[in-house]
């Protein structure tokens, strides 16, 4: 008897946990599919298109009242700039994740594979930025970007390049790539650690150059760290705002966060909420579909990286 | 075995690129954030050398600095507690193989991949005092709502809960309430991380443990003490620190809900670095906090790189 009261209480309290976690997110969803004045008449109903004329809606044709849900998305991914939001934070993220794992992986490989002096005291170097917060190092940066880009300029100058840092999409992708580095080095050091390196001999002696062996025969093998280092900070990155918010003052740079928190403001003192929820739903979209496909990998990711400390 | 030549080239050439970056970018400007925190400058004008001063105006505002501090203060304990006893009880039914364990799971986990900005927004608008406020009209349901047989049972959880008194709708965002209105999204948000943490660690107990516990008739709860929670302390520790640094690090959050110009009544560390920095142009001052969040960060990493250091326990 006791036995089942204590598993009704805990199967009751994780209902109630589950109900509190995904109704506020179907909420979101189907009011991103009606109008502002749907919403506002009746904040649960269903969207017009699904549940007839039940809400007894101004709108009195069916075509009307798909365009009106259209309208959310057109709004908010036209005028709104949601589309250039959108491409600005793939185009930042992405780049930045390619840095990530590229110079993550590279770094990692030497320091988990090769015995030199100071190898500890490097990894001890990378590791120590695991504890600096961002918001230690963005007021220097913001400050020192204009030495910064000029020093870059003229150290790029014999290849033709320019550097500016201030409100351009390379500033916040080289802030990104460098404070995700202390992370990602954690976890692809203990994981090119785990990998056998009688592999790297039998490579050398079949060949295989320093490169050709790490491109070749490590790369391949350290994929599920790879992947599950690449979903973390993808999902950091995808909705860092605080750095964003210092770096980036041009809409025509701003990523998808930035230009949410912008358009909700505003949406708000217009009572615009259609617009508001399709703007979250555009957010939230990329995130729960890698979630969805990739949500293993990620929470291991994040117990081996947590456990390690 | 000599080195060669292509072996030298090649380790230095896949260590510069992060050496670089992260110097650059990370390391510098952290050591240059402390130089600030003792000087008096605007961003335009000569730095001037200040000394310890920001860090004893920081001390002697009992005003601004000392209500960001005890409003972080208050997010961690508040939702660390919440969260610490709900990501235990959810990850010990989880352990012991409740049907539907995997999607507890996944679903639980999922606000953590949500952008804080879109949450902020989302409860924006749940504890909206107009007609739509999805929490307000719950708690109007709760207040006033006939429940027939039930009312006087009703009764009694209103007074205890204060809910007969609470003038409705709740002006949860408002200024003097926000802080504590960011509890229950913090726990909202983050109790399927640590759920997950704790669980992971729960699974590489030995079933034999609690075989040999259910053969001398130990309950489950007393199980739960004396076998689940001293074998996890170590995760749970590390958890506890999780905690600390992320309630001390938020921004996001309260910078959104209150309108992007938080004060006094709502300020966070976060919120008064960003502000005395970039709005106030203080620079001293601003990098004097940011100082005070790293050292905060830095001893709690510590502590936890030390505790992971200790020998682990043999099962």
């Amino acid at each position: 008897m006791l036995r089942h009261v204590k598993t009704g209480f805990l199967y009751a309290a994780l209902l109630v946990w589950l109900i509190a976690v995904v109704v506020p997110l179907v909420w979101v969803v189907v009011n991103s599919l009606r109008t502002s004045q749907e919403f506002v008449k009746n904040p649960f109903g269903m969207p017009w298109v699904l549940a007839g004329n039940a809400n007894e809606l101004p709108v009195t044709d069916t075509e009307s009242a798909w365009e009106s849900v259209k309208n959310n998305y057109t709004k908010a991914w036209i005028e709104s700039r949601f589309q250039r939001y959108f491409f600005n934070s793939i185009l930042v993220t992405s780049i930045s994740l390619l840095g990530i794992i590229g110079f993550g992986a590279m770094a990692s490989y030497v320091l988990a594979r090769f015995r030199f002096l100071g190898n500890r005291a490097l990894y001890l170097y990378f590791i120590t930025g695991l504890m600096v917060p961002a918001q230690l190092v963005l007021v220097p940066l913001f400050f020192q970007f204009t030495y910064l880009s000029h020093a870059g300029s003229a150290l790029l100058a014999p290849l033709g390049l320019q550097v500016e840092l201030h409100d351009t999409y390379t500033g916040l992708i080289l802030i990104y790539i460098a404070l995700s580095l202390p992370f990602t080095i954690l976890v692809l050091t203990g994981f090119f650690r785990s990998l056998p390196g009688a592999l790297r001999e039998a490579g050398i002696i079949d060949g295989c150059s320093e490169f050709g062996v790490f491109r070749h025969i490590m790369m391949p093998l350290a994929k599920p760290g790879l992947v599950s280092a690449a979903i973390f900070n993808f999902i950091g990155l995808w909705n860092e705002y605080l750095l964003a918010l210092v770096f980036v003052n041009s809409d025509a740079h701003k990523t998808l966060p930035l230009g949410l928190a912008a358009v909700s403001m505003q949406a708000q003192y217009k009572a615009d909420f259609g617009l508001m929820f399709a703007g979250l739903v555009i957010v939230l979209a990329p995130t729960l579909a890698v979630y969805v496909v990739l949500q293993k990998q990620l929470t291991r990711g994040i117990t081996v990286g947590a456990l390690k400390g | 075995m000599k080195r060669s030549r292509e072996q030298t080239v090649f380790m230095i050439t896949f260590l510069a690129p992060a050496f670089l970056l992260f110097t650059v970018f990370v390391a510098m400007p952290g050591i240059r954030a402390f130089a600030y925190s003792f000087e008096k400058w605007d961003g335009l004008s000569a730095p001037k050398w200040v000394g310890l001063d920001n860090f004893a105006a920081l001390l002697r505002d009992r005003d601004v600095f000392a209500a960001a501090l005890w409003h972080n203060i208050v997010l961690t304990v508040g939702a660390g507690l919440l969260i610490v006893v709900l990501s235990l009880l959810f990850a010990s039914a989880l352990h012991r193989r409740v049907r539907g364990a995997a999607l507890f799971r996944v679903t639980f986990f999922f606000p953590n991949v949500i952008s804080s900005v879109a949450i902020a927004l989302l409860w924006v608008l749940l504890y909206s005092t107009t007609d739509f406020g999805v929490i307000n009209s719950l708690l109007g349901w709760l207040k006033y709502e006939d429940f027939g047989r039930l009312n006087g049972a009703m009764d009694v959880a209103r007074g205890w809960t204060g809910l007969a008194n609470l003038e409705l709708p709740f002006p949860f965002t408002g200024k003097p309430y926000l802080i504590y209105s960011l509890i229950p999204i913090i726990v909202w948000a983050s109790t399927g991380f640590y759920m997950v943490l704790f669980l992971a660690a729960m699974e590489g107990i030995p079933e034999s443990y609690y075989e040999a516990a259910t053969l001398d008739g130990a309950s489950e709860i007393s199980q739960f003490w004396h076998i689940t929670l001293p074998l996890i302390r170590e995760v749970l520790t590390v958890g506890l620190v999780f905690l600390v640094i992320g309630c001390l690090k938020i921004f996001d959050m309260v910078w959104i809900m209150d309108n992007e110009w938080p004060t006094k009544e709502t300020h966070v560390l976060a919120t008064l670095m960003y502000q005395k920095v970039f709005s106030e142009y203080n620079i001293g001052y601003g990098a004097a906090v940011a100082v005070l969040m790293f050292i905060v960060v830095f001893m709690a990493s510590m502590f936890t790189l030390r505790l992971s250091r200790k020998e682990a326990l043999e099962y």
